[in-house]
């Protein structure tokens, strides 16, 4: 048995495969690194395979949180992990689209799965799931609903994506002026789209288009995202746990090796 | 600790502490001290006038005082410089020379005048067309003035002979250094990544005639030993300056060594010598006119993005790590093109955007981590 645990900013995340490459469980606790999230997550996956610790041969560990967790027998970026792990679901994507709670990246891949050059954001929250949390909070949404909010919308709206602060500032100038809520919900995820298209200009965008990470559960984000990018854009089934997937994958072949 | 291991720890105890060092030579030699801003300041005739020049590369304050001169927006060595400058860091330095090679250091040179009244300043101007005739005579006649303000300050004439010994002495610094960068590419283990930027930084602190046999020690001693077997990478460094230092410990850890260097802190101070022929301010300009491939001098016809690719070719290296100095615009204006050439040969490349003080490292260690799990995973 393989487990790979992929410790993000806001959630923790792990799967755990058998030796044909089935997954057997995979868990997502909505919190991150520094807190008991890792070991939460870890002791869930556990528990839905039925399995004890003793019976993971190798295990590797991702994500921001990745240095900090000891019990792992490996550490290998979310880069390396988001690639392979996608590649695995879906062989004919050539370019990752990840955004999690703190940061974005864009993954280009070769045919053969590799990771042919990749693009990260800067330490700035615009572009990335915090940034949709702070307009989600000034809207008074809960951040699961922002989507739907933002599908209500009918006038598009204009809001920095340079930087959250900002941004944040911006909304309320427009709310005070009379803008609608559900037409800056839109505008908020727009300026999410645009900023992770420059990343992607970067690099370039070659198809398929693959999104992971949490935002990739907003359908508003991935609509604007096609639109600026220009090309569709592919959500994987639980795009949350590819990460841990692709880190469970690499434990398998540390022992397959 | 063998002969080595002592010659790199005294340079990066130099590096480390520049201002023991400093004051260690000034004590040593009587000698007065100017500070060089970047890039190309003539420090031959700073040297000739009988004082030391220094490196004025920034470091890692936190800024609180520069603010009022420079905007975020600003290169963080020039932020940094004057955080010093106002901090009273410097107050060893009986000079500063500013060369004005891009928009932020022309506003620095009448900043400092306003935010660090006690050292006097010599500011110069490179010309843009630095290799036609006009360019040359107009840096002859700059170079002409820095050594007439020095002269000023030192309060004696400096004499043909002087200058002439000056430049013997920084053409042999640069041979050495030449000869040491190639040797060190031979032996990445005991000259990793961070030895190898600490050893040329030193020189920045120093008398050349302290440092320039201690090199050649080096040289010889690394020479006599065989070449190191490396599984790590090797990349060429391109880029304005390697810094902060957890950038270094985070490639060192990662197992990636520098084959070779274009950065301006490094290697292009000197991988070119200067003219034989001429008066010796000549010579001296004529050096700057055969500079090449180097953002902060006009190349017409782009070549750097060829060196980068004679350079891994070379060296065998693996890729190219660009250091990009936010926000430094004649840096970030080659990157494009010098980009599509290397994408166009299929080399792999990392693009670290860092500033001096950084006080999150963590994504740029995700994407070093990334980049080598790139080459080898």
């Amino acid at each position: 048995m393989f487990l790979g645990v992929d410790i993000g900013s806001t959630t923790s995340k792990a799967v755990i495969l058998d030796s044909k490459l089935n997954i057997l469980s995979a868990s997502v606790i909505n919190t991150g690194t520094g807190t008991l999230g890792p070991e939460k997550t870890v002791k869930a996956v556990l528990s839905k395979a039925g399995l004890n610790e003793k019976e993971i041969q190798y295990s590797v560990v991702t994500g921001y949180g990745r240095m900090t967790y000891q019990k792992a027998d490996k550490q290998i970026t979310e880069i390396s992990c988001h690639a392979r792990g996608t590649f695995f679901l879906k062989p004919n994507a050539r370019t990752i689209i990840d955004i999690g709670g703190q940061d974005a990246k864009v993954i280009r891949l070769d045919e053969d799965g590799r990771v042919k050059n990749f693009a990260m954001n800067d330490k700035c929250a615009a572009g990335t799931g915090r940034f949709l949390e702070v307009m989600a909070r000034i809207l008074d949404c809960r951040i699961n609903r922002l989507s739907v909010l933002s599908q209500k919308a009918t006038e598009e709206i204009n809001i920095s994506n340079t930087c959250t602060v900002f941004a944040e500032s911006e909304v309320i100038s427009q709310l005070a002026a009379g803008v609608k809520r559900e037409n800056v919900a839109k505008g908020a995820h727009k300026a999410v789209a645009k900023r992770v298209a420059g990343l992607a200009g970067r690099i370039g965008v070659e198809p398929d288009v693959v999104m992971t990470g949490g935002v990739a559960l907003n359908k508003s984000v991935v609509d604007a995202l096609e639109q600026e990018i220009k090309e569709k854009v592919t959500v994987l089934k639980k795009p949350q746990i590819v990460g841990a997937l692709g880190a469970a994958l690499y434990a398998f072949e540390m022992i397959d090796m | 600790m063998n002969r080595i291991e002592e010659i790199i720890a005294i340079m990066e105890d130099v590096s480390r502490y520049p201002a023991k060092a400093i004051r260690e030579s000034m004590e040593e030699t009587g000698k007065e001290v100017i500070g060089c801003f970047p890039l190309y300041t003539p420090e031959e005739i700073v040297y000739a006038a009988g004082m030391i020049p220094v490196g004025l590369w920034g470091g890692q304050k936190e800024i609180k005082k520069a603010d009022k001169y420079l905007q975020s927006f600003c290169c963080s060595i020039m932020k940094e410089n004057m955080e010093h400058g106002m901090e009273g860091s410097y107050e060893f330095l009986s000079a500063i020379i500013i060369p004005a090679y891009c928009d932020t250091l022309k506003c620095v040179c009448e900043n400092w005048k306003a935010a660090v009244p006690d050292i006097p300043l010599i500011a110069m101007v490179y010309p843009q067309n630095r290799k036609i005739t006009a360019g040359v005579e107009y840096l002859v006649n700059e170079y002409k003035r820095v050594k007439d303000e020095l002269e000023k300050i030192s309060g004696k004439k400096i004499t043909e002979k002087e200058l002439e010994e000056s430049i013997d002495l920084y053409e042999e610094y640069r041979k050495t250094m030449s000869q040491f960068v190639a040797i060190a590419s031979k032996y990445p283990r005991t000259i990793d990544a961070k030895k190898r930027h600490s050893i040329i930084k030193a020189a920045y602190f120093t008398d050349k005639k302290w440092y320039i046999p201690l090199i050649k020690e080096l040289t010889t001693e690394l020479n006599m030993l065989p070449e190191e077997a490396f599984n790590g990478i090797k990349v060429i460094a391109t880029g304005i300056l390697a810094e902060p230092e957890v950038l270094l410990d985070t490639l060192v850890q990662n197992n990636i060594t520098f084959a070779a260097d274009d950065l301006a802190h490094e290697s292009r101070q000197f991988r070119t010598g200067v003219s034989n022929s001429g008066t010796p301010l000549e010579r001296l300009a004529l050096r700057i006119a055969g500079n090449q491939k180097c953002a902060l001098l006009y190349d017409e016809e782009k070549t750097r993005g060829q060196l980068l690719l004679d350079l891994v070719k070379e060296y065998k290296a693996d890729g190219v790590v660009v250091f990009m100095m936010k926000f430094c615009d004649p840096e970030e204006f080659d990157y494009p093109i010098y980009k599509k050439e290397l994408e166009a040969a299929k080399i792999p490349m990392l693009y670290l955007e860092i500033e001096q003080k950084m006080d999150s490292v963590e994504q740029i260690r995700t994407r070093i981590q990334s980049f080598k799990e790139m080459l080898t995973v």
